[in-house]
């Protein structure tokens, strides 16, 4: 047998081909090989004898082959739904001591495989989705962290509450999110969903259960919050949360990106809306979409801002593309696509059900229905980048042009965030920005798959190429664990990246909660 | 294992990345001296030489011995060593793969078989009984020299587009030996090519060899699948792979896209699973994008205004004086002359048209 060196998790191998070989790409395995289920039995009768419940076999495995990427695929060795902090640090006490690697999952909603396990414990993190306590005047929330955010919603909405913000994708889970960001179309104005977490209940890598705040267990804190999962398990969050709203949406429509991010750009730095994003079809037809909680926030939008938008209505925008495509009739087929997308799509956020007095009355149900029914598939493909906002422009151009050469259709999801200068430690090696100040801006560059069948390796080159936009341009990004870890030693550089490996390894000493994520 | 393997060992940048990213950094065990190669150098018979870097750096030179049985073993496939396939019956819902090992008959029995075993594919021919003689073989062969005094720089792979020489001709450095290869169509004495070769190196370059060790190697070569969109993908339950199918990209490497279209014919199985699509159906359109990537390296439209080598031959090629250029063009067209008697002309332009209209190669050329 061929003798193959070690390479400890997170380090990066000598390269004994060339210094100058597949130049800026760290010597890294990103695909990872399937754990050697080295002391598995012993660790399995520990955590029975222990009382707790795991499930093997492939009919209990199977269910978590993959994300919602739908491109990596692995089996754990067994599943273990979480119950309680004390079972989850029981568990990690356990993996700690037989060296088996624990993969945490909320919702699944992951698309590098970060939440697919590759031999180990798949710990199932929906079993813990009880919110504990609302306290209404002090507007907060505790709850479980495996808890989607579409039932969160639902309790809250019974006592006329509602969460700050949250990604547009509800099935995803509390947990994941505050460990990754979430984005929602009202970050600009209020930050990502992390923002909105005060203090968390963390079962640490070492099995330890801890409270952490800014003022409590600050350092511990600052790491879980977009930590990626590596610095321990939310068992429970307790998060800020607002009285319930309807809002009112606008529209406006155009025709250049560039255009419309300036729009969107101009309405956060003067905080003109409770929320702003732009979602595009190509970059043909590029909807800034504005939203307000109160009538005195969308009187002053009218009074002061509306005018400054230099997009068309919907009848305005529909002559100007009748013009458009009149004179260039080779491109009937994209007209044609414009077309029954507008038919599809637009009556979706328009639903009599949810709307009363053209008021919007459940953002959550319509965004998150919007969202899978017609952007989601069974693979969802979804590189991005996250600029400051002065670079924003360009990236978006740039990532534009690699959708074009990659896919016919395709659409960008352009959202701004705001950051919080006493949070400026949580952002560190997250998919905020190096040098963003005040925004931080996001897009998600997302092919419509369509049915299409494309391979791995295709939707590999295409993410690729929209992730060494943002290498040569300082950018971070949001999905950069799993298969696109290669890319963090890139953006981030080496020392951030060992300063924060030192500090896993020091909290993980046998390396093995969401061992595959990042390091 | 680990077994020999024919092979120029120079694996294109994307290759490279393959293995990096599925099987981790390339041990030094795995790799010859010179460890890496810089790009090519392509040589004319008006003696001029262009070399072209590879555009993401220098790029490993494998030990293939070693870096298959790497590779092998860091997937944590199960390997059935000493075995060979002798045949195959489809079953309709499985395959039962007839085989040997040491000599004695074994049988196994699969839902799905992938051939990933080379040009003259033993898989195909169970698939295609006919089909090895419908297509030009090639034999490409090459020889291991001492080196006496080489002025072909070692950190390039040299070919030579000059229709004395062969089809394919080449050399490069290897454990302190210099390789002198040559293609030429089946039939042919390889001692005799070969030594025309050498004899060319040594008069046109200087190259002074020692007479060739006794350690040469040749194998039989299809070169015509993926310049003219004729690939073999498989049948019914049988996929076709890497070589077997008829990718090989233009510096006549066939290790990146044997990688690549390996990694998606595994693929292919999984998603036809899961999502109950028969598998050759689910395999040709996931086979697409490789079939792209590897026949728009033969495609002069592409090649003309695009960059679809990992090379960039049009900046080597505007680097050189008018006449140069000229000289070059002469020397390329009067080469690709060579390959007249295969017919393939016009099923090029075919698909070099189809390229732009359709974005993509035609399925219905593929077997």
């Amino acid at each position: 047998m061929l003798k193959i060196p070690l390479v400890e998790p997170g380090t990066v191998g000598p390269c004994p081909v060339a210094s100058d070989a597949l130049q800026g790409i760290k010597r890294q395995q990103t695909n990872p090989a399937r754990w050697n289920g080295a002391g598995w039995p012993a660790f399995v009768a520990t955590l029975r004898a222990g009382g707790v419940e795991l499930a093997e076999g492939s009919v209990a495995c199977g269910v978590y082959a993959t994300d919602a990427g739908g491109t990596a695929y692995g089996l754990p060795h067994g599943v273990v739904i979480a119950r309680n902090a004390g079972q989850v640090s029981f568990l990690l006490k356990t993996a700690q001591t037989h060296r088996v690697p624990v993969t945490v999952r909320g919702g699944g909603l992951t698309t590098e495989g970060e939440s697919v396990a590759f031999g180990g414990v798949l710990l199932d993190m929906i079993g813990m989705s009880r919110v504990v306590s609302i306290d209404a005047a002090g507007l907060t929330v505790r709850t479980e962290a495996g808890i989607f955010w579409h039932s969160l919603a639902e309790e809250l909405r019974r006592e006329n509450l509602d969460y700050l913000s949250a990604p547009l994708n509800m099935t995803s889970s509390v947990g994941g999110t505050l460990g990754v960001g979430g984005i929602d179309v009202n970050s600009a104005r209020l930050g990502c969903s992390a923002d909105q977490a005060i203090s968390l209940q963390v079962v640490t890598p070492s099995g330890e259960i801890v409270e952490c705040s800014d003022s409590e267990n600050g350092e511990l804190f600052q790491r879980v919050i977009l930590g990626y999962g590596q610095f321990g398990i939310i068992t429970e969050a307790t998060l800020r949360i607002r009285p319930y709203t309807p809002l009112r949406m606008y529209y406006y429509y155009y025709s250049s990106l560039r255009v419309a991010i300036e729009d969107l750009q101009i309405l956060d730095r003067n905080d003109a809306s409770d929320y702003s994003g732009i979602l595009t079809i190509m970059d043909c037809a590029v909807n800034l979409l504005v939203a307000f909680d109160s009538d005195e926030r969308e009187a002053a939008f009218h009074a002061h801002w509306k005018s400054r938008l230099r997009g068309y209505g919907e009848t305005g925008f529909a002559l100007c593309m009748a013009g458009h495509y009149a004179l260039r009739p080779w491109k009937f087929r994209e007209a044609l696509y414009l077309l029954q997308r507008k038919r599809e799509v637009f009556p979706e956020f328009r639903r009599a059900e949810y709307m009363r007095d053209k008021k919007m009355y459940d953002r959550t149900v319509v965004f998150s229905r919007a969202v899978w029914k017609h952007w989601g598939s069974k693979q969802m493909v979804i590189p991005d980048l996250a600029t400051p906002a002065d670079k924003f422009i360009e990236a978006v151009e740039r990532g534009n042009a690699v959708c074009r050469k990659y896919f016919t259709h395709y659409t960008l999801y352009c959202v701004g965030i705001k950051l919080r200068p006493e949070h400026l430690p949580h952002y560190e090696m997250s998919c905020i920005p190096p040098g963003a100040e005040g925004w931080a801006y996001g897009c998600e560059f997302e092919p419509m798959i369509e049915g299409g069948i494309y391979s791995r390796d295709h939707f590999q080159s295409f993410k690729n190429a929209i992730y060494d936009i943002g290498v040569d341009m300082g950018a971070s990004y949001y999905r950069f664990g799993g298969m696109m870890k290669g890319y963090i030693r890139r953006v981030f550089g080496d020392a951030l990246v060992d300063r924060h490996l030192a500090m896993k390894r020091k909290a993980d000493p046998a390396m093995i909660l969401n061992r595959d994520v990042i390091f | 294992m680990p077994r020999h393997k024919i092979c120029s060992g120079i694996l294109s940048p994307r290759g490279h990345r393959f293995l990096l990213e599925n099987f981790g950094p390339l041990p030094r065990e795995t790799l010859h001296e010179p460890t890496s190669c810089r790009g090519v150098t392509f040589h004319f018979p008006s003696m001029v030489s262009m070399p072209m870097d590879f555009f993401h750096g220098t790029t490993p030179h494998l030990h293939r011995k070693y870096s298959d049985h790497w590779a092998i073993q860091r997937s944590g496939a199960e390997v059935h060593d000493q075995t060979s396939f002798s045949g195959l019956e489809e079953k309709g819902d499985h395959v039962l793969v007839h085989a040997r090992k040491h000599g004695e008959p074994v049988e196994y029995r699969a839902r799905q078989v992938i051939g990933a075993d080379g040009p003259s594919s033993l898989v195909v021919r169970a698939v295609y009984p006919d089909y090895t003689k419908q297509i030009p073989w090639f034999f490409v062969g090459q020889k291991f020299h001492e080196i006496i005094d080489c002025p072909l720089s070692a950190d390039y792979f040299h070919f030579w587009f000059h229709p004395g020489l062969g089809h394919y001709t080449w050399s490069h450095a290897r454990d302190g030996r210099q390789i002198v290869g040559v293609g030429f169509k089946r039939g042919d004495n390889f001692a005799k090519k070969h030594a025309v070769v050498q004899n060319y190196l040594e008069e046109k370059h200087g190259v002074r060899l020692k007479p060739a060790d006794d350690d040469h190697e040749g194998c039989a070569e299809n070169f015509g699948p993926s310049l003219i969109n004729r690939y073999v993908f498989g049948k019914g339950n049988v996929l076709v792979t890497g070589q077997a199918a008829g990718f090989l990209n233009m510096i006549g490497e066939g290790m990146s896209c044997a990688l690549h279209s390996g990694a998606i014919s595994g693929e292919a199985i999984v998603e036809a699973r899961l999502r109950n699509i028969p598998v050759q159906e689910m395999y040709r359109r996931m086979i697409a994008s490789e079939v792209r990537r590897c026949s728009d390296q033969w495609n002069p439209l592409k090649i003309a205004f695009d960059k679809p080598h990992e090379a960039d031959f049009p900046a080597a090629l505007m680097a050189l004086s008018w006449r140069d250029r000229a000289k070059v063009l002469r020397d390329m067209w009067r080469f690709v002359v060579l390959f007249k008697e295969f017919k393939w002309g016009r099923q090029i332009a075919r698909a070099a048209l189809q390229r732009p209209l359709v974005g993509g190669y035609s399925m219905q050329r593929w077997l």
